[in-house]
């Protein structure tokens, strides 16, 4: 098949592509975005999380097909504004979040589709938001620490946007 | 003492990092080089059986197939393993386990590749399989290795421990204790599988990207069974996405593979192992069967120990006569005792094969005795944090095997945290009184440990580190020890940039690589920080004197008169100089600034015939509290909440060595709940994260952890060993709790789903 689909926020157009190809292999071995990582054939880690229309999505599970014209973001495309570091991976870094460094993809991942659902999340939600990618190093502690500081961070730099917005109008950007 | 700039700083961010949260951290299975074949693996479907015939000629004709490699290959059958030369790079004359490597086929693609294993010819003549560990030493019981290293069958080594004779205490002994406990085996189920890349050389060499442990046992490996000089191969590692001990045999096999596949086809070849193949393939924690023997005095003082162990090391020894020495040194625990007799069996089955995990047989062995000092104390109405305290190491006792204790023992300062922290007391207290048909019943458990630094009397415990001053005034530092996901890049780095006064930025950790770092032994044990750190701390040293030398030649004055204000050196009157000035006028000077340290443990000496003497330089310690709650209905047992608490020595790396122990904890965990790699008759039970799970985010509780701080002398800047020390306690200290929620104790692992009530 013919496929056009937005990658991190650039159109992608793929003349001949099998229409049963995982996600996760248009990704990697057409596109060279390794930074979703491959770790079963089960479906079961979640090492290969993205996000689909802004939805958590496994990409070995997900076919070329299945994202005909939607919108895919990986972690090549979470950067911070600037092009530097996002506050989620500054936090992942300032919490020890990262150890080997190879589920940190699909939780940075799995954090912003969180965050951008429910802002202020509960330890107990940051969780479950990140009970499909398996950790084998860190136990996980620091990376629920890393997400809730970033939740705040994000929080707070919101209530101050909005009591600036209050008191000057058009002035908060 | 000037102030400590990174030592101990809760700000310090993980060297590598800043790569590996933006996803362009390249792991082997993420790197691609022009005209690379793809390589399958033939694995053996069988746990034994002779291989009547194996042809690998349809294979070759399979179009895209560029080489095919066999046993026969390799020099010696690819004959390799330490300390016993038991195993194969692929699987010679018979195959001895179910995921064995037969064969090896490179091709264009990896459709290609699997068709030319799938085209292989092989027959199998089956053979008797040895299954259960205590029938392996049965008269009749059917030879697994090639020849019996200890000229009895699948006897494969013994360990034991003579301090006293325990005996006729036992004998006399007012509480007597006895019970069997049976450790399962566990999958490490690192993230990133098994890869190696590799790339053939002009010179008849190899360059092979691989993520391995040790690269120098690689070399050297690769090199004997290649027939060439260990310096034509040059083995470099990338990143790595975890370890845990689990990634150097399988290893060896999966570059020997590589590179003789590279050198036939002239191209360069990548094999990434599925996970399935990994869960077959690899390596697993020792199954180990553990009876123990417990005297003590009405008022609780332990008198006694008696522990017989075998331990199943599966087809190949792999480092299991290294791990079941360990579990021997262990295996009464972290108390004072008259007298302690061990003796341990490792016995070859055809169950997979084993070999080094976090722990490295004291999980196993602490997992035991933990259990029956709980039992043990329970017996006698006593309470076990009580009980522990009573009986613990404490400064000035011998071990176990009779040995001194070194300086520093935090254990008993271990366990008082973890009771205060949890509110042992009030706890215990009401959950001794929770109606007794309650349906969702609570526990709280207790575990404690002690642990050896470094390898012991398992063999030169050195590393070696290079640090030079580039021309840009950079720093460039190597080390034979490697960086798996536990920070020892981070460790090496602030142990440099703080001795001598720069940023850590300014320093770069070069990827192991065997051309370039010198030998530093296998990257185990948890001794990065501490012999690493030291080689480190050596090689910076000798730059040190350099800089302070030429700076004190700058300001005119004596190198004792130098004080440092950030990065510039100060004297008594001059104007301060910056650190690019001091280099520049080193060099001016003469001095080369480039320089190698190397450092080796205290050489300790245990008689590992008479199983006395020392076995070990000193000792970590630490305890554990878990609070569990037990649905009798569904048998679940939830782990609601971890106290945990380490005697490390000084903390490099706060942040670092708490992700050590959470870390450590969720493989405890997993051990006590849910982890379980079983074989029924050889055949292994659960080959992928459905079947095997391991503890995902919402299994593992919240962890409130602390480091005690003691100071070992020999450590740098005091450190002490943590990262395998800090999974011991988890596993029995659920057990524990599980005992004291349900009234139910057990005697292995993982908890039964169902809890019968007694």
């Amino acid at each position: 098949m013919r496929l056009v689909f937005v990658v991190n926020d650039a159109a992608v157009e793929i003349e001949a592509v099998a229409e049963e190809m995982a996600l996760v292999d248009l990704l990697r071995d057409v596109l060279g975005l390794t930074g979703t990582k491959r770790g079963c054939e089960s479906g079961t880690c979640g090492a290969c999380s993205v996000l689909v229309d802004g939805k958590l999505t496994r990409a070995c599970r997900t076919t070329a097909q299945d994202v005909e014209s939607r919108h895919v973001t990986t972690i090549e495309g979470l950067r911070g504004p600037d092009g530097d570091l996002s506050d989620l991976q500054s936090a992942m870094l300032d919490h020890g979040a990262v150890q080997c460094g190879y589920c940190t993809p699909a939780m940075v991942v799995a954090a912003e589709a969180l965050l951008h659902r429910n802002p202020s999340p509960t330890r107990a939600e940051i969780r479950s938001a990140i009970n499909g990618i398996l950790c084998r190093c860190t136990g996980y502690q620091q990376i629920v620490d890393a997400i809730e500081a970033t939740s705040r961070g994000r929080g707070a730099a919101q209530s101050v946007g909005e009591a600036a917005s209050t008191a000057h109008p058009g002035s908060s950007q | 003492m000037t102030k400590l700039r990174y030592v101990g700083s809760s700000s310090l961010r993980n060297v590598d990092g800043p790569e590996k949260v933006t996803g362009q951290t390249r792991y082997v299975g993420d790197m691609t080089v022009p005209h690379m074949l793809i390589a399958k693996v033939l694995r053996s479907p069988i746990p034994h059986a002779i291989l009547a015939e194996l042809d690998t000629t349809p294979a070759l004709e399979i179009p895209g197939v560029r080489a095919v490699a066999t046993a026969a290959d390799f020099v010696d059958q690819g004959n390799f393993g330490w300390p016993i030369k038991d195993a194969y790079i692929l699987a010679y004359r018979k195959v001895r386990f179910v995921g064995e490597p037969i064969a090896v086929v490179a091709a264009d693609n990896a459709a290609a590749a699997q068709a030319g294993v799938d085209a292989i010819v092989v027959h199998y003549d089956t053979l008797p399989v040895v299954s259960d560990p205590l029938r392996a030493l049965d008269a009749g019981a059917s030879l697994i290795p090639e020849v019996s290293p200890t000229g009895q069958g699948n006897l494969c080594n013994t360990h034991l421990v003579r301090n006293g004779d325990p005996d006729p205490l036992l004998a006399a002994a007012p509480v007597f204790f006895q019970g069997t406990y049976d450790m399962p085996h566990q999958e490490h189920a690192y993230l990133e599988t098994e890869g190696a890349l590799a790339i053939p050389e002009p010179d008849g060499g190899v360059t092979v990207y691989v993520n391995v442990q040790s690269p120098h046992i690689n070399r050297n490996t690769a090199a004997m069974v290649l027939g060439v000089p260990a310096e034509s191969v040059r083995i470099i590692q990338p990143p790595v996405g975890g370890a845990f001990g689990g990634k150097d045999d399988v290893l060896y096999q999966t570059t020997a593979q590589v590179a003789k596949l590279a050198m036939l086809a002239g191209r360069p070849v990548r094999l990434v192992l599925s996970r399935t193949e990994s869960m077959a393939a690899s390596y697993k924690r020792q199954a180990m069967q553990i009876h123990l023997k417990l005297g003590a005095e009405s008022d609780g003082t332990l008198r006694a120990a008696r522990a017989d162990l075998i331990v199943d090391s599966g087809a190949f020894a792999s480092t299991t006569p290294l791990s079941s020495w360990r579990a021997t040194m262990h295996a009464a625990g972290g108390y004072r005792y008259d007298a302690v007799q061990v003796d341990m069996r490792t016995v070859y089955t055809n169950n997979g094969y084993s070999g080094a995990f976090r722990g490295f047989g004291n999980t196993q062995a602490t997992a035991a005795i933990e259990l029956a000092i709980d039992e043990l104390a329970g017996n006698l109405g006593r309470d076990p944090l009580k009980f522990r305290l009573q009986n613990c190491l404490r400064r000035g006792d011998l071990t176990m095997t009779g040995a001194p204790l070194g300086s520093t023992i935090g254990l008993a300062d271990c366990l008082e945290w973890v009771r205060n922290r949890s509110e042992w007391t009030s706890k215990r207290a009401a959950y001794d009184a929770q109606p007794a048909d309650a349906e969702r019943r609570y526990g709280i458990g207790v575990a404690c440990y002690f642990h050896g630094i470094g390898l012991g009397g398992e063999g030169v415990d050195f590393a070696t580190a290079t640090l030079r001053v580039e021309a840009d005034h950079s720093l460039t530092l190597t080390s034979g020890l490697t960086d798996f996901g536990q920070g020892s890049r981070t460790i090496f780095t602030l142990v440099a940039a703080e001795m001598l006064g720069v940023t850590m930025e300014r320093i770069r950790v070069l990827r192991p690589d065997t051309y370039t770092a010198p030998d530093s032994g296998p990257t185990v044990a948890s001794r990065a920080s501490v012999v690493g750190g030291n080689a480190v701390r050596v090689a910076t040293a000798k730059i040190a004197a350099m800089l302070d030398m030429s700076a004190a030649d700058l300001l005119g004055c004596e190198p004792e008169q130098l004080v440092r204000d950030g990065e510039q050196y100060v004297g008594p009157d001059e104007e301060p100089v910056t650190f690019e000035e001091v280099v520049d006028h080193a060099r001016e000077l003469g001095f080369q600034l480039s320089a190698q340290g190397r450092w080796q443990v205290p050489e300790i000496e245990w008689d590992f015939e008479r199983g006395t003497g020392v076995p070990y330089f000193g000792y970590v310690f630490g305890a554990q509290v878990a609070e569990v709650e037990v649905t009798l209905r569904t048998g679940r047992t939830r782990v609601v909440k971890m106290w945990a608490a380490h005697d490390g020595g000084r903390i490099l790396h706060p942040k670092g060595a708490l992700g050590q122990m959470y870390g450590g904890i969720a493989q405890g965990l997993g051990y006590a709940l849910m982890e379980n790699f079983q074989f029924e008759n050889g055949i292994p039970q659960a080959l992928d994260f459905d079947r095997y799970r391991i503890p995902r985010a919402n299994d593992v509780p919240e962890i409130e952890g602390t480091y005690i701080e003691t100071h070992l002398p020999e450590g740098p800047y005091g450190a002490k060993n943590l990262a395998e020390p800090v999974m011991i306690g988890a596993a029995p200290a659920i057990g524990n709790a599980f005992a004291h929620a349900t009234g139910v104790r057990i005697r292995g692992f993982p908890l039964p789903r169902v809890a019968q009530r007694k």
